[in-house]
């Protein structure tokens, strides 16, 4: 369990996070999203004591990070940059963390297995690939056998194999009834993965609920209609209460109505279709309606006349 | 089922509360210890370092036990007057021999104590040190505890090695150390405490600069190039008196007063004044480095 109470960091004129306040629930996995720049990391690094607050106090599992006996039994936490040495092995560098704790050669030869690292125990860190780098920290985070985990950003650089793996690890975890924190900017990867969702932008949380409650929050489904007789359709539908846009010649795109009665009306006065596709919202249309104001880096529009512009 | 986590399986098992954690127990400082001599050894700078420290000082005496050789042949027919012989011994005795390579050697280990720590913040392996230790200064002192131990036992071994190789050649121009003189011990296990000062001065420079090149330079300038410079201006204005002063209180002037090469110094401290002049700085480097560290966000 992870309780965060008017948590707040500024650097300097900058505030990262902006007094956030939230729980993360023990036995089930978490999502925290937003999009780069959102205080993701600060908030993380905050929890695990790295940087102190501003303002506000986070606890896990009922006391600050460092005021437990044995962090590392408390606390997994896999930060988004590598957190190791470049000119040690693998399993040297787990040894090492693992003698903090006293815990045994036996888990460290455990968690080198369990993330299928045993090619590469030996080798420096320094060649590992960022996939690679990726399992070492997932493993140095499993290592101390914690109550929570938090992860940043987890499946970064990995392959669809690993993503695949950390996505069930994550939820077996969470089945254990140990409290799974999960940060990515990629909301189909939260959607896939989580139970929950924390949405920020700018240091603020927008956001905290059930990923269902989320999509349906913002549900908003449309109608995709196809016709060669699209203007007769669009005024018909019009007529009958339907909000239309006209997407590009011969395509519509229909809100309030459904598909069922798109077809009925059509064909009643026989209108050809070449397509009516319903077309339901997704977490990632909800994600994107949350954070439209909340992107720090937002990148501009690229209409074909700026690249022919820049093509003279 | 086993009580950790060994294998992702389907979320289907009920959610049972994560089972006791036998395996893992609580930090404490010689846990601490341990996994910084587990850190210690596992990087190849340190054998590097180690083993470079070990061929200068070993070499040093030899070399020097050569230029000893040399200037006996020379001087062989020289009458020297009693009071002569008296000061060349002081500067020229065994210690000097044994002992000769030190100051290299104290600079290879000061470069040695900066990157045990700025190896940490160059790479983020920091995060995960503080992770397992949030207090963070156990983890300080314990890399410091290590250090200075291994430091120790490195010089003398070095010195052992040194007093080895220059033996034969010290014993046959009859200058071999005198175990019962006790100033000349002392300038020996003074190299000791000298190197391993000048071994946690780096640790100190490293965690507040957080920055391998940086503290390597602080180091050189205060050890080697702040001396040199002072060394030239002595020479040409040693009538004044706070040039004498200034430069007998430098660390590695003040420091080197309790080794063999304190002898050769026109105006320096008493031997344990001086090194008690660079336990004073590296203590107040190291106590910066302690607040720096505890206080900023790593």
């Amino acid at each position: 369990m992870i309780e965060a109470e008017g948590l707040t960091k500024r650097y300097g004129a900058k505030t990262a996070v902006d007094g956030v306040s939230f729980t993360v629930q023990p036995g089930k996995v978490t999502g925290f999203l937003g999009p780069n720049g959102a205080g993701k990391s600060t908030t993380m690094r905050m929890i695990v004591g790295l940087d102190r607050p501003t303002a506000g106090r986070v606890t896990v599992n009922g006391k600050p990070y460092a005021a437990h006996r044995s962090p590392l039994a408390e606390v997994g936490a896999l930060l988004d940059a590598k957190a190791v040495h470049t000119g040690r092995s693998a399993r040297n560098h787990l040894l090492a963390m693992a003698a903090t704790h006293g815990i045994p050669t036996s888990r460290v030869d455990e968690v080198i297995d369990l993330t299928g690292l045993h090619a590469v125990a030996s080798k420096r860190v320094g060649g590992f690939s960022l996939g690679m780098g990726q399992r070492l920290g997932i493993a140095t985070a499993l290592l101390g056998d914690p109550r929570t985990l938090i992860l940043d950003e987890p499946v970064n650089g990995l392959d669809p194999e690993g993503v695949l793996w950390v996505r069930n690890i994550a939820k077996y975890l969470a089945s254990e009834g140990r409290t799974v924190f999960l940060s990515s900017h990629l909301m189909s990867e939260v959607a896939l993965t989580a139970d929950h969702v924390i949405v920020i932008g700018r240091g603020r949380i927008l956001a905290d609920a059930p990923v269902q409650e989320i999509v349906d929050g913002a549900e908003r489904k449309l109608v995709r209609v196809r016709s060669p007789q699209a203007t007769e359709l669009a005024e018909l539908l019009t007529v009958n209460g339907a909000e239309v846009d006209g997407v590009e010649p011969g395509l519509l795109e229909v809100r309030g109505s459904t598909a069922v009665a798109v077809g009925e009306l059509a064909a009643a006065s026989r209108i050809v279709l070449h397509e009516l596709t319903p077309v339901a919202s997704t977490l990632e249309e909800a994600y994107m309606s949350l954070t439209a104001d909340a992107v720090e880096y937002r990148s501009e529009d690229i209409t074909a006349t700026d690249l022919e512009g820049n093509k003279a | 089922m086993s009580a950790t986590v060994t294998a992702p399986a389907g979320g289907n098992e009920p959610a049972p509360a994560p089972a006791k954690r036998s395996r893992v127990r609580n930090v404490t400082f010689p846990r601490i210890l341990r996994s910084e001599w587990i850190k210690l050894w596992t990087l190849r700078s340190t054998w590097w370092t180690l083993g470079s420290t070990v061929v200068i000082m070993a070499g040093f005496a030899l070399m020097m036990a050569v230029v000893v050789q040399f200037l006996n042949d020379q001087m062989a027919d020289v009458e020297m007057a009693a009071e002569d012989q008296a000061s060349m011994d002081a500067v020229l005795g065994a210690p000097t021999v044994i002992a000769g390579g030190y100051e290299f050697a104290a600079l290879v280990v000061g470069v040695l104590g900066a990157m045990v720590i700025t190896g940490e913040y160059s790479t983020g392996m920091i995060r995960s040190t503080f992770a397992a230790n949030p207090g963070r200064l156990g983890a300080y002192t314990a890399k410091a505890t290590v250090l200075a131990g291994v430091t120790a036992v490195l010089t003398s071994v070095s010195l052992l090695l040194g007093w080895l190789v220059s033996y034969p050649i010290l014993n046959a121009n009859d200058m071999t150390l005198d175990w019962s003189d006790g100033e000349a011990l002392r300038k020996l296990y003074g190299v000791v405490i000298y190197t391993v000062l000048v071994a946690l001065f780096a640790l100190g420079i490293g965690t507040l600069l957080r920055h391998t090149a940086g503290a390597i330079f602080t180091v050189v300038a205060v050890f080697l190039v702040i001396p040199f410079i002072f060394q030239i201006v002595v020479a040409f204005a040693s009538s004044l008196d706070w040039v004498l002063t200034v430069n007998k209180f430098l660390p590695s002037v003040a420091g080197s007063a309790i080794t063999p090469s304190g002898a050769q110094v026109p105006e320096v401290l008493d031997p344990w004044v001086g090194i008690g002049v660079l336990g004073a700085y590296t203590a107040v480097v190291l106590i910066a480095g302690a607040v720096r560290l505890k206080a900023q966000d790593a």
